[in-house]
């Protein structure tokens, strides 16, 4: 049923994307496989989000190419329906009046289609993404009156809501407490668990290092990739990308080797 | 009430309750997708497209739609291209399409009332044309957001996120400011030129206020407009004020009680207050 190239679920090569004469990604070869849960590190305004929206399809690299499901992003019709995004939380109006669970059934909507209302079974749907995401109770909160932590799951069940196979999160963490934050690893955790693939960006090294079983740094160029013992053994590599943790990869368990140089920043 | 009885009257009546349906249900698009300045900039723009009936004789509606939509669509090329900030595109066309009316009105002999009409706005000069056009334009716009409204409103809170579940994100921004557009062009002779963005934005600001899902605050937005287009129309009369100016100070009114009394703004205090 499954075919043998979509082992590789994202391939990347030789990408390059600059917006004018900033140059944000510089030959990017990158792969994820079907099933991995990748964080993908590296400092800010070191082109992470720009990476992800290439494979989303929102910006179109100058050069090299994306495939993702086999298929350029931009030419995805209904696989698009296989792929959830939780972008970053500044690009969010929060005094938008709009319930949680309004929020969630638009993950619904593309999938309903144009011209078609959302129908029991669209609402089932995202009953059910807040259920497994632990939200269910706030279904009828205005995102307004919801904390960093909670609408981070209002977004995380409207990803979820439409039911993809792999799920991209944007530093999903920022601006909520160690504690909640835990909790939402965990969760994303358990969903890895039954398989879906999730490539997690952050800048924070040190609190997704214990959860993910592999890691991408980036800084324009991608500085290291792959079986994390091979690529973040040494030490310059971590000071040239600021990235102040190393994470090894042990069969199913990561170990972590996290060098504190308290930045001051969390 | 005998007022009821005049033909002009009732007409303006008429044409207030549909116009203000429209800008309350636009302006919420308007309001919460941060349209505001390009509503304006649409709204004095369609002098322009004005002032190219006068001079060649269409009636004026025809001669703005088309020009306010060409207006439109540019300034949302301009700043999706990325060539120039949505603002600035927004600024140049603003005054240049003034320029324009004004140019080609200085051309015209003699001095023409209607225009002043369309400037400041003439509730009680529409006229059954005016009524029926109003009509028909209005109700298309309303069947649009209808047909598209999980797709507008999917738009309008998060655009990115549209455009990765397959929706045509682009494409239906256009669509927005089309309809805002048209909305525009069908309410300049009820509240003028000046003052029709006031009416696009005010009425759907103050429901903003209170609204907590989005659907309340479209149907507070009406609900405000009406009271700020039938009631200022009867001020109007009454004072004997410009109807325009009156209905756009009452929706004014509105807006203000709502930024001081409603409980979004009590909670803010609360939570300063708590933390
Ligand atoms: N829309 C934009 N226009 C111009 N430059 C941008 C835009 N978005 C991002 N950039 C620049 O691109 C670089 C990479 O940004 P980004 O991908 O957001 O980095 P990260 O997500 O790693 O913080 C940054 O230098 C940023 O300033
Ligand atoms: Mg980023």
């Amino acid at each position: 049923m499954v075919k043998k190239t979509e082992d590789y679920i994202i391939e990347m090569e030789n990408v390059s994307f600059s917006f004018g004469n900033l140059p944000v990604l510089d030959r990017v070869f990158f792969q994820v496989r079907r099933g991995e849960f990748l964080g993908l590190l590296g400092p800010n305004g070191s082109g992470k989000t720009t990476l992800i929206k290439c494979i989303l399809g929102l910006v179109r690299p100058d050069e090299g190419t994306v495939r993702i499901f086999g298929k350029a992003p931009w030419d995805l019709n209904d696989d698009r329906h296989r792929i959830g995004y939780v972008p970053q939380l500044i690009s969010v109006d929060l005094t938008f009046p709009l319930r949680a669970k309004e929020a969630v059934l638009m993950g619904r909507y593309a999938r309903i289609g144009m011209l078609r209302r959302p129908k029991g079974s669209d609402r089932e749907a995202a009953r059910i993404a807040m259920e497994r995401v632990g939200i269910a109770d706030l279904a009828d909160r205005p995102l307004a009156r919801l904390s960093g932590g909670q609408r981070q799951r209002v977004f995380l069940a409207r990803a979820l809501a439409n039911e993809p196979e792999i799920l991209f999160l944007d530093e999903p963490t920022t601006s909520v407490d160690p504690t909640t934050t835990e909790s939402f690893y965990e969760l994303l955790g358990g969903l890895h668990r039954e398989g879906m693939t999730i490539i997690l960006v952050s800048h924070d090294v040190g609190v997704v290092a214990s959860h993910v079983d592999g890691v991408a740094c980036l800084n324009r160029g991608l500085v290291g990739h792959g079986r994390p013992e091979e690529v973040l053994g040494s030490e310059e590599m971590a000071r040239m990308y600021g990235c102040d943790a190393v994470v090894f990869h042990h069969g199913r368990l990561p170990h972590i080797v996290v060098k504190r140089n308290d930045h001051g920043d969390s | 009430m005998e007022i009821l009885n005049y033909t002009f009257m009732q007409r303006a009546l008429v044409a207030g309750t549909l116009i203000g349906v429209l800008c309350a249900v636009m302006g919420v698009y308007v309001v919460l997708r941060g349209l505001s300045f390009i509503g304006a900039g649409i709204a004095h723009a369609s002098f322009g497209g004005v002032a190219i009936g006068f001079a060649t004789g269409v009636n004026p509606v025809w001669t703005a739609v088309i020009f306010c939509l060409g207006v439109g669509w540019s300034i949302g090329l301009l700043s999706r291209k990325g060539r120039v900030k949505e603002d600035t595109a927004v600024g140049i066309f603003f005054a240049s399409t003034m320029a324009l009316g004004i140019l080609l009105i200085g051309l015209m002999k003699g001095y023409n009332q209607d225009l002043f009409g369309y400037l400041f706005g003439s509730i009680l000069a529409v006229t059954r044309q005016d009524l029926w056009i109003i009509l028909a334009v209005g109700l298309g716009i309303l069947a649009v957001v209808v047909l598209f409204f999980k797709e507008l409103l999917f738009v309008t809170f998060d655009p990115e996120m549209a455009q990765v579940g397959g929706l045509p994100a682009e494409k239906l921004y256009f669509l927005l400011l089309s309809l805002v557009a048209l909305t525009v062009v069908i309410s300049i002779k009820v509240v003028g030129i000046v003052l029709v963005s006031a009416l696009l934005i005010t009425p759907a600001a103050a429901a903003h206020q209170w609204s907590e899902s989005f659907r309340s605050m479209m149907a507070l937005g009406i609900f405000f407009a009406l009271v700020s287009t039938v009631g200022g129309l009867f001020l109007s009369y009454w004072l004997d004020t410009a109807s325009g100016a009156t209905i756009v100070l009452l929706s004014t009114l509105i807006f203000f009680a709502s930024a001081v009394f409603s409980p979004r703004r009590r909670r803010r205090k609360v939570s300063v207050a708590s933390s």
